[in-house]
């Protein structure tokens, strides 16, 4: 009796999903708005708002600093051309949550206050501010598009970077 | 109101219970002890894998409610040993109508928070972001920790279900046949929460907000239906079996013994539920012949509480006529158990 139910607890669900795997046949997580897919071999919209050594916006020509950096090294290994769009922090974020963006730098934190517009990447480095405050770097992506956040996830993770 | 006088003092408080009852008291408290220890590891595990998911968060929050009969449990448990005393001459065992009601209220309270919120996600179309996490140097999908800690959750509640479902049918206790009602159906939780989960990762944004609206959903049905039994009890609702399913039996027992007795002509009683035990006020009208003595009263009140455990607190009134003020529906013709 107890270990029927138990099987009952353990393996309907586990035999539910299974089934849903198999049938589904494709990688997970997926993106319902398909960023990484149309990304990839395509254009990466990149949302670059200037902030200290992480992002710098000289006069002319693209953007400089830690984060476009690490952005154009994952733009090749998507075989993605970028395309640099300045702005404030706010109009990056409403322009990620309208799908009109497919990431943004400015070295943000991981207390960023537009996780309601946007996904935040996994914490990549960490850095002090001059309060001694411990500030975690990320960027921002579009909300739900999990594929694409993973793929960025895995780009930053494997990254050595030297402050 | 005739009592013996003895009995009286030593009718409250676990010491007094039968063998069986013990027994099934002392696993009680034994299996609730497991149940905290159990969702303790539970909720700390779903916790570091909370993330994004709507489900998971109400499943989350739905272990921490967990916490809440099996605590109540164990508090009434400790109150109603008290014995009666002068400012508490009907004992205390109304601590566990007490502790079901909170239970029930908190239920009901987080199971419609839940719903509004799950419900707002949905309507807003809310795209669950879950990203990456590293483990031993390899950064893949938190997902798939979700859906683990989900299935490393589901089975154990119904064993603990099953196991104290059984421990309150002996022991009559509604708060212990409510948290097992609940653990027995928890895997169901973890179930939706897991598909939820997993219908984020094939590209359904909404698949999270139907499983935790599913999940928010049963915590307002388990709030409601202990809600309705708390009240009922604490409201003097006739005593029900110990999984309200109908009225005891006990009463209707009683009633049968006093009318087959030779010096009664016609008795009736109203049975209210305490808790545990309960309280019986049996209405007797006696026959001039044989006359109602004062030992047979005591006689037949001695074999009423033989009859059950649960039957201590018993009086025996002996009156000229069944009082209708005291016992709704007799006028109408004889005993309600006809």
């Amino acid at each position: 009796m107890l270990l029927s139910m138990l099987k009952i607890g353990a393996v309907i669900p586990g035999l539910v999903l299974l089934l849903g795997l198999t049938s589904c046949g494709i990688t997970i997580p997926q993106d319902p708005e398909g960023t990484l897919e149309k990304v990839s071999g395509g254009i990466l919209r990149v949302g670059v708002s200037e902030n200290a050594q992480w992002v710098q916006l000289p006069p002319t020509g693209d953007p400089q600093g830690i984060e476009p950096e690490l952005v154009e090294e994952f733009a090749d290994t998507l075989d993605a051309a970028i395309v640099w769009v300045p702005g404030a922090e706010h109009e990056l974020a409403g322009d990620l949550f309208h799908g009109e963006l497919d990431m943004a730098i400015g070295g943000f934190g991981a207390d960023t206050p537009w996780v309601k517009e946007a996904g935040i990447t996994r914490p990549y480095t960490e850095t002090a501010d001059e309060r001694g405050k411990t500030i975690k770097h990320i960027m921002l992506v579009p909300l739900g598009e999990n594929a694409f956040l993973l793929e960025l996830d895995q780009f930053l993770q494997a990254q050595e970077l030297e402050l | 109101m005739s009592t013996t006088g003895e009995k009286n003092t030593a009718r409250f408080g676990h010491t007094e219970l039968p063998e069986e009852q013990q027994r099934a008291l002392r696993k009680a408290i034994k299996w609730e002890w497991i149940t905290i220890g159990f969702l303790v590891v539970s909720t700390f595990l779903v916790y570091l894998v909370l993330g994004n998911s709507q489900a998971m968060k109400a499943a989350w929050i739905e272990d921490l409610l967990s916490f809440l009969p099996p605590i109540s449990f164990l508090i009434a448990t400790r109150v109603i040993r008290r014995r009666p005393s002068e400012s508490h001459p009907y004992g205390y065992h109304r601590a566990v109508g007490v502790a079901h009601l909170v239970a029930a209220v908190a239920l009901v309270v987080m199971g419609a928070y839940l719903i509004v919120d799950s419900g707002i996600g949905l309507f807003t179309a809310e795209h669950p972001t879950i990203g990456g996490i590293t483990l031993l140097g390899s950064t893949f999908w938190l997902g798939w920790l979700m859906v683990l800690a989900m299935l490393l959750t589901a089975g154990p509640p119904v064993v603990l279900g099953i196991v104290k479902m059984k421990l309150a049918r002996t022991l009559h206790d509604k708060v212990l046949y409510a948290d097992a009602d609940m653990n027995k159906a928890d895997w169901m939780t973890a179930l939706s929460a897991a598909v939820g989960v997993l219908g984020i990762g094939v590209g359904l944004w909404w698949a999270d907000s139907v499983a935790a609206l599913l999940i928010s959903t049963s915590i307002l049905r388990d709030g409601i239906k202990n809600l309705r039994g708390a009240v009922g009890g604490l409201t003097d609702t006739r005593a029900r079996t110990y999984d309200d399913s109908e009225p005891d039996p006990v009463g209707e027992r009683i009633d049968s013994y006093l009318r087959s007795l030779g010096w009664v002509r016609e008795a009736r009683s109203r049975v209210r539920d305490e808790g545990h035990v309960f309280h019986i006020e049996s209405f007797v009208v006696p026959r001039t012949w044989p006359r109602a003595t004062l030992r047979r009263i005591e006689k037949a009140r001695d074999a009423c509480v033989e009859m059950d455990w649960k039957v201590q607190d018993m009086v025996i009134v002996p009156v000229a006529e069944l009082p209708e003020e005291f016992l709704p529906g007799v006028a109408k013709g004889g005993s309600e158990y006809r």
